[in-house]
């Protein structure tokens, strides 16, 4: 193999690969990233058997080849040298490959790329675009409220259900619920519901940073895969097995209590009360009263901690139902709110042991659910 | 066969080896006397571990001459005179037999006067026989000299353990009467030398220095409770029941319970009830197979107490198990760093004890071992003048944390970190169980506990033992923080867990929890014999102050923060790792995790100097 490219591209594609190189891996060839000539351009690849990322720079190609050499080297390596030309031939024999740009000049040993584990692409099945802002929203949005804890593995997913031209995500750890429904731009999925490693959707949605071109989505269903395509480069994920609970049902479907409350108020009352939160099981209280003819509605945000402080905010708010008090844990709280893109929030409440259901105000397409906290006296 | 009646020697020697079993038994028997007889300074003597000679001492009231052959027949006292008064028993002794037993397996010399009467008596028997008397000088008091015990009994002789060993009971049994009687004078003396004696000031804390020394005394703390009938129906405000006496900080402990002295109305008792109770106080403090030392005595009205359970009077009965304050669990909530000691809640009786002084402070301790009060050799020469009672160093298990440094993580599961005289390697689970316990406790205090309710409820099938233990503890797991309903058959809801549990399977750790537990219901049944169990479930299961309820929810609480901890096997960065020894520097009991395994071992930088032979 004998290529040339530009150190920008290089450094680029290694970097969005590199996030799928496995970090602690018993396969060594894992550790290693592949570059291969692929029809005029350098394919760069990274798997961790779970996920793969492949992308493709543009290089001058003189002689065909492949070999994977260590990521971090390499991209540590690629990262530091001067914005100049990159020629790169490897030994075959000693699977060496040797670099060369500006006046530096290094070998850098790898390993045989027949070693390296085939990463499928997407092959002729149906196949379903997806605009890249509102993928990078519904991921956003949905996709931390899935399990960080490996014993029950459905919950590691993200359910994705398609219906009807319409994608919908949805994420639970079993103390929270997240929902998020977006339009499919064109194309169908063949399938009805998937459930997709978190860590996939979050690797993915990195990959899409900057893309403007709309996202392809292949799901092979007998592979048990998902490939997202965009112009130049190519995410696959296995997909998780099993039936993801009927969480969609959870949502309450009434209300006794509605109340409306501006984004960045409510932002800062939680983040001021969280601190004394955490060290006190995280609870952030709520009370939340209705508006009289003289006064308008009030949230009262409060924490207390038996060793900090306490700790009291009040916003304003448009109450639509009886008053109630309901605890919340902070974190839950400060994580909706992070990804809240709206201007004001409903908050949908029926009893202090009930779950609460916040909503962005001006858009159906996204529901939050929290389970309370209540404190034994 | 024919039956026939016992010759009366023979029949004295049944009786005597009920309560005479080996030459302590004698030196009971004889303090108890001397004790009864309002004696201020008793002292002690043996010759070969008290199987060739024992002489007890005493300056009390003497036995008048006219009744000194009587004293040596069976069932003669001075201390009972009718059936009521057995049941309201203020001395010692009361049965009256004491004296003929050991005249009936020894020979023994007694010289007596008592206070108004010129001359005293001596009376010497062989076998329970009286050989001589003649009338003596004497001081006023008794002298008994018992030699060759069990000279006639070859099979009690051949049971006899070394004299060491028979001069170690009787030196601990003297000292532990010292303990309870620190107004009276005690002194043993063992080959001619001086082994042990007591100030006779008063003041336990004296006794204590001169039984463990100066060291150990130090780490201990007094404690003191009252239980007054005011609040009971005809009650006037009287005390009826009284505990007072020394605890030792939980980090000096020992492997058996051998330091666990109790006295029940100035009688030495051995009571599985009140050690129970005394080791439950010391709950989570204390690692698994770790002792307390403690004394203890307990003063009840005469009537509430049974002591004529066994010859030996060793053991007691109480009317109403519930009467003796038993010392609840208790955490040194807040309790100052410095030797801190377990603040006993007497919760039967919603009692406090609360630390009537501080620790026995240094300079005190130190200024009466050289100051002038103290006319005999200071205690601390003990030890090296023959006295069995090695003084373990103190360890300092409970001492607060050094700030310590943290170097790395090995194993992904050990912190090394360095403080100011060693690497302390630390279980990162196990510190973790501490601060989370401690944390969760606080809390639970403050502000209740805290639950976070399920998305959806998760069912659970029980086994149904599981079941058993549930329903067992059902309040103390909604209490923590469980919300949990019973779904049809072996199917339980879980609906809430407890807020800390979040991060966690909360199927499997509930679960995991309800097997842990089983294996608590387990050791405690093996360990005591299950007697204690039904004693103490016998009464006020429901309130609050319950103390199996309360060591129910410790336990709870306990595994629900192992299963909450971080654990073995994670990879921790720096920050989080100087975070946890933080928190852990901040922690009550740094040293143990609420199962009371350790935190931490230290390496000292003698060892390691030891180790790379620098020394």
């Amino acid at each position: 193999m004998k290529v040339s490219c530009l150190q920008e591209n290089l450094h680029k594609g290694l970097g969005l690969v590199a996030r799928a190189v496995a970090s602690r891996s018993t396969l060594p060839v894992l550790n290693n990233i592949l570059i291969a000539t692929d029809q005029g351009r350098l394919k760069l690849a990274a798997t961790d058997l779970t996920i793969g990322i492949t992308t493709w720079i543009g290089a001058q190609i003189e002689e065909e080849g492949a070999t994977t050499v260590p990521s971090k080297l390499l991209g540590e390596f690629v990262n530091s040298l001067p914005p100049e030309k990159i020629d790169m031939q490897l030994n075959v024999r000693t699977q060496t490959l040797n670099l060369k740009c500006s006046r530096f000049e290094s070998n850098i040993k790898g390993m045989d790329a027949q070693e390296f584990p085939p990463i499928p692409t997407a092959g002729p099945e149906n196949k379903l675009k997806l605009d890249p802002d509102t993928l990078r929203a519904i991921i956003s949005q949905v996709a931390f409220a899935a399990a960080a804890d490996e014993s029950r593995p459905v919950l590691t997913g993200v359910l994705a259900k398609f219906d009807d031209g319409k994608i919908t995500l949805a994420a639970a750890d079993g103390f929270r619920l997240s929902v998020r429904t977006g339009t499919v731009s064109e194309g169908k999925a063949g399938v009805t519901a998937i459930i997709i490693p978190a860590r996939a959707l979050i690797e993915l949605s990195r990959m899409i940073g900057d893309e403007e071109e709309p996202i392809e989505v292949t799901i092979t269903k007998n592979r048990n895969q998902a490939v997202f395509h965009t112009s130049s480069t190519e995410l696959v994920t296995q997909l998780v097995e099993g039936n993801y609970p009927d969480v969609l049902s959870l949502v309450p479907k009434s209300h006794n209590t509605r109340t409306v409350v501006g984004t960045v108020d409510f932002v800062k009352a939680v983040k001021l009360a969280s601190f004394f939160a955490r060290d006190a099981s995280n609870i952030i209280r709520m009370t939340i009263e209705p508006g009289t003819d003289l006064a308008p509605g009030r949230m009262i945000v409060r924490a207390e901690s038996q060793e900090v402080g306490d700790q009291v905010g009040e916003i304003d708010a448009t109450v639509d139902g009886p008053a109630i008090e309901v605890a919340f844990n902070a974190k839950y709280l400060s994580e909706m709110l992070a990804v809240v893109d709206a201007a004001q929030v409903a908050i949908e409440t029926n009893a202090p042991e009930k779950p609460g259901v916040f909503k962005m105000v001006g858009s159906d397409e996204f529901v939050h659910v929290i389970m309370p906290m209540h404190v034994n006296r | 066969m024919t039956i026939k009646i016992l010759p009366e020697a023979l029949a004295a020697q049944i009786a005597a080896g009920e309560v005479i079993e080996r030459p302590a038994s004698v030196v009971k028997e004889l303090i108890e006397n001397a004790i009864d007889a309002g004696a201020s300074e008793i002292r002690v003597e043996m010759r070969d571990g008290g199987k060739r000679l024992l002489r007890v001492s005493d300056n009390g009231s003497g036995i008048p001459s006219g009744e000194v052959e009587l004293a040596f027949s069976h069932h003669a006292t001075s201390k009972l005179n009718s059936v009521d008064d057995l049941f309201r028993i203020t001395t010692l002794g009361f049965r009256g037999e004491a004296l003929p037993s050991i005249a009936a397996v020894s020979q023994l010399a007694m010289l007596t006067r008592s206070a108004d009467e010129p001359a005293g008596v001596e009376l010497r028997l062989h076998g329970g026989r009286v050989t001589q008397r003649e009338a003596h000088a004497a001081p006023r008091g008794t002298v008994i000299t018992v030699e060759n015990l069990f000279y006639n009994v070859p099979a009690r002789l051949k049971f006899m353990k070394s004299s060491g060993s028979e001069s170690g009971h009787i030196n601990e049994l003297v000292s532990r009467y010292a303990l309870a009687y620190p107004a009276i004078r005690f002194s043993l003396t063992s080959e001619s030398r001086l082994v042990f004696q007591s100030p006779g000031s008063g003041s336990m804390a004296d006794v204590l220095v001169a039984v463990y020394g100066a060291d150990t005394a130090r780490q201990m703390v007094e404690v003191s409770a009252e239980r007054s009938d005011a609040g009971e129906p005809g009650g006037q405000g009287r005390a009826t029941a009284a505990v007072y006496g020394y605890l030792s900080n939980p980090a000096l402990n020992r492997a058996n319970r051998a330091h666990m002295v109790f006295f029940v109305n100035g009688r030495l008792v051995q009571d599985r009830s009140l050690t129970f109770s005394v080791v439950e106080a010391y709950h989570t403090l204390l690692q698994v197979g770790r002792f307390p030392l403690c004394v203890l005595k307990v003063s009840v009205p005469a009537d509430e107490v049974d002591v004529n359970v066994h010859p030996s009077k060793a053991e007691v009965k109480f009317r109403h198990p519930g009467f003796v304050p038993i010392p609840a669990l208790s955490l040194p909530d807040g309790a100052d760093r410095q030797g801190e000691a377990p603040r006993l809640s007497f919760g039967q009786l919603g009692l406090e004890v609360q630390r009537t002084a501080a620790p026995l402070s240094p300079p005190d301790a130190d200024d009466r071992l050289h100051g002038r009060e103290w006319l005999y050799p200071p205690a601390d020469s003990a030890p090296e003048s023959g006295t069995s009672r090695p003084d373990v160093p103190p360890d300092e298990r409970d001492a607060p944390l050094p700030i310590l440094r943290v170097l790395g993580q090995v194993a992904r599961t050990y912190i090394i970190a360095e403080g100011p005289e060693g690497i302390f390697l630390i279980d990162q689970h196990a510190a973790h169980e501490r601060i989370l316990y401690e944390k969760f406790r606080r809390e639970r205090q403050a502000l209740g506990a805290s639950a976070q309710s399920l998305l959806e409820p998760l069912a659970v099938d029980l086994t149904p033992r599981q079941a058993v233990r549930l329903a067992d503890r059902m309040a103390v797991f909604t209490e923590v923080g469980f919300q949990i309903e019973p779904f049809g058959g072996a199917t339980y809801l879980l609906r809430a867990v407890p807020s800390i549990m979040a991060g966690s399977d909360p199927r499997q750790s509930f679960l995991t929890i309800l097997d842990e537990l089983a294996e608590e219901d387990e050791g405690r049944r093996v360990e005591h014999g299950g007697v204690i169990v039904a004693d103490l479930t016998a009464d006020g299961t429901e309130s609050t102050a319950d103390p199996l309820r309360q060591r129910r929810e410790a336990m709870l609480i306990a595994s629900v923060c192992k299963q909450a901890a971080i654990k073995a096997g994670r990879v921790l960065s720096l920050p989080e790792m100087q975070e946890l020894i933080g928190q852990l520097e901040q922690s009550q009991s740094p040293r143990t995790c609420p199962h009371g395994r350790p935190t931490m071992v230290k390496l000292g930088l003698d060892q390691l100097a030891r180790e790379f032979g620098r020394r």
